[in-house]
């Protein structure tokens, strides 16, 4: 039986180009210049963007959010700079990314971290205490930093994004 | 110069533990003429929800741009992630009309009006393009003399150019030109438009630092002393993780001093170490300020 590739690509494609954001992996010609000029890929051998674009045609999604190997990327851009089908691997992986925790899979345990923390203050962390060369340990207010100014109304971005985040326990 | 005066957007991370940043922007850029303003009520970009939502992400950006907008100046923004974040919120507001009312709606409820036309400047152009280098070499009294100076970008100060950036993305040239200003030497060399590995740092920390290492190994490699950028997580990969690349891949070769470029700038006008918070980089930079007497 010959497969059906048309039937297979659609329903994750769909899911992938509903997300915001300026995805085609329909295009995607498999030369593999994101792979080759590719940030994560020269540090994570079994990362390959053009593969992942590959099995987001194909509707591999489960293969996909069991690996986790999306969350390797660097979002540093190259990839969709040197495409020549304006696929923009990148965007499919963010994507991809968004699309795991609609479905309830946890992203790598420190986004998890942030996300909480920027939720909750408004920052990625509270303000630390820092060492300086000498490891003394120093404040922003010794440091003679003005104080962190309260941002507006966090109540207001706390209701809307836990809201959002249903499907994500962080 | 047109503009003078710049609402100061810090973000997340500069305001919670990348002090040098901010305390060398303070101190260099009035004495430059620039007057900055406090941004009250600003939080994070959203930046570190783009992983789990991309629409949360751009209703945060959305946020910062709605209350930036009330102040009725440009916004200078220091971090390389922030820039890119407000500047392709604005971009997405425009393309998607859809998205843009769901999302003024969003801020209509907390009392606030969608604003996508303010005026977002990076540290990188606040420094090359509105104050200038001819008005930086007026300024200095100590030039950087017999250094070679990498410059280094951070990939989200060069992509994606679907957007405007700070630098171009295939030929960047405004930071090395801000290092000759200051009577230093620059030269272009593999990699300089590379991504230092900080969106790695969750999935894999060591795969994160085996790119910044590699970064460093290239930059000596290539004869520089020193290196400069202007995005605080650079700065974390490069400088503050560097003793730890260090000792991960057992190479003392992994050595070289990192500088915030408005710390570079700082220098060069004579403003002591520090008043540029170079007590906070962990990099060799005394090795710098010895050879410069300071």
């Amino acid at each position: 039986m010959a497969l059906n590739v048309q039937a297979l690509s659609s329903q994750l494609v769909v899911k992938v180009k509903k997300v915001v954001g300026l995805q085609q992996p329909e295009y995607c010609y498999q030369c593999a210049k994101c792979t080759s000029g590719c940030t994560s890929a020269k540090v994570i051998p079994e990362y390959k963007p053009h593969l992942i674009v590959a099995l987001t045609k194909l509707g591999y999604i489960d293969e996909l959010l069991e690996s986790g190997i999306f969350w390797a990327c660097s979002e540093c851009w190259k990839c969709s700079e040197f495409c020549p089908q304006e696929v923009s691997p990148v965007e499919t992986i963010i994507a991809l990314k968004n699309i795991a925790c609609l479905l309830g899979v946890k992203p790598p345990k420190a986004i998890q971290e942030m996300a909480k923390n920027v939720i909750e203050t408004g920052y990625i962390q509270n303000p630390m205490e820092i060492t300086t060369k000498d490891f003394e340990l120093v404040s922003r207010d010794e440091l003679g930093l003005p104080k962190i100014e309260k941002p507006y109304k966090p109540n207001e971005w706390k209701k809307k994004l836990s809201l959002r985040f249903r499907g994500v326990d962080l | 110069m047109k503009d003078k005066k710049f609402l100061l957007y810090l973000g997340c991370t500069i305001p919670t533990k990348q002090y040098a940043y901010e305390i060398s922007v303070r101190a260099v850029l009035p004495k430059l003429g620039i007057e900055l303003v406090e941004f009250e009520g600003a939080s994070c970009c959203g930046f570190p929800l783009k992983g789990i939502d991309r629409k949360a992400w751009i209703y945060m950006s959305a946020r910062v741009l709605a209350l930036a907008g009330q102040y009725k100046l440009p916004i200078l923004v220091l971090c390389n992630g922030c820039d890119v974040s407000l500047r392709e919120t604005r971009h997405f507001l425009d393309k998607y009309p859809e998205l843009k009312n769901e999302i003024s709606e969003m801020l209509r409820e907390e009392g606030l009006e969608l604003n996508n036309n303010v005026n977002i400047v990076h540290t990188i152009e606040i420094l090359h393009d509105v104050i200038g280098v001819e008005k930086i070499k007026a300024s200095i009294v100590k030039p950087l003399s017999n250094l070679k100076i990498a410059s280094y970008p951070g990939c989200h100060a060069l992509r994606p150019t679907e957007i405007p950036r700070p630098e171009n993305a295939m030929n960047p040239v405004k930071i090395d030109n801000i290092i000759r200003a200051l009577g230093a030497e620059t030269e272009d060399y593999p990699d300089k438009r590379g991504c230092c590995g900080a969106t790695m740092l969750p999935y894999s920390p060591e795969s994160a630092i085996k790119t910044s290492a590699a970064k460093i190994r290239i930059m000596k490699d290539y004869g520089f002393d020193a290196a400069v950028t202007s995005c605080p997580y650079c700065m974390e990969m490069l400088d503050v993780k560097q003793d730890v690349a260090k000792n991960l891949l057992e190479d003392e070769e992994i050595s070289l001093p990192i500088f915030y470029l408005t710390q570079l700038v700082g220098l060069s006008m004579g403003l002591k170490p520090e008043e540029l918070g170079l007590n906070l980089n962990m990099s060799p930079v005394e090795d710098i300020l010895e050879r410069l007497e300071v």
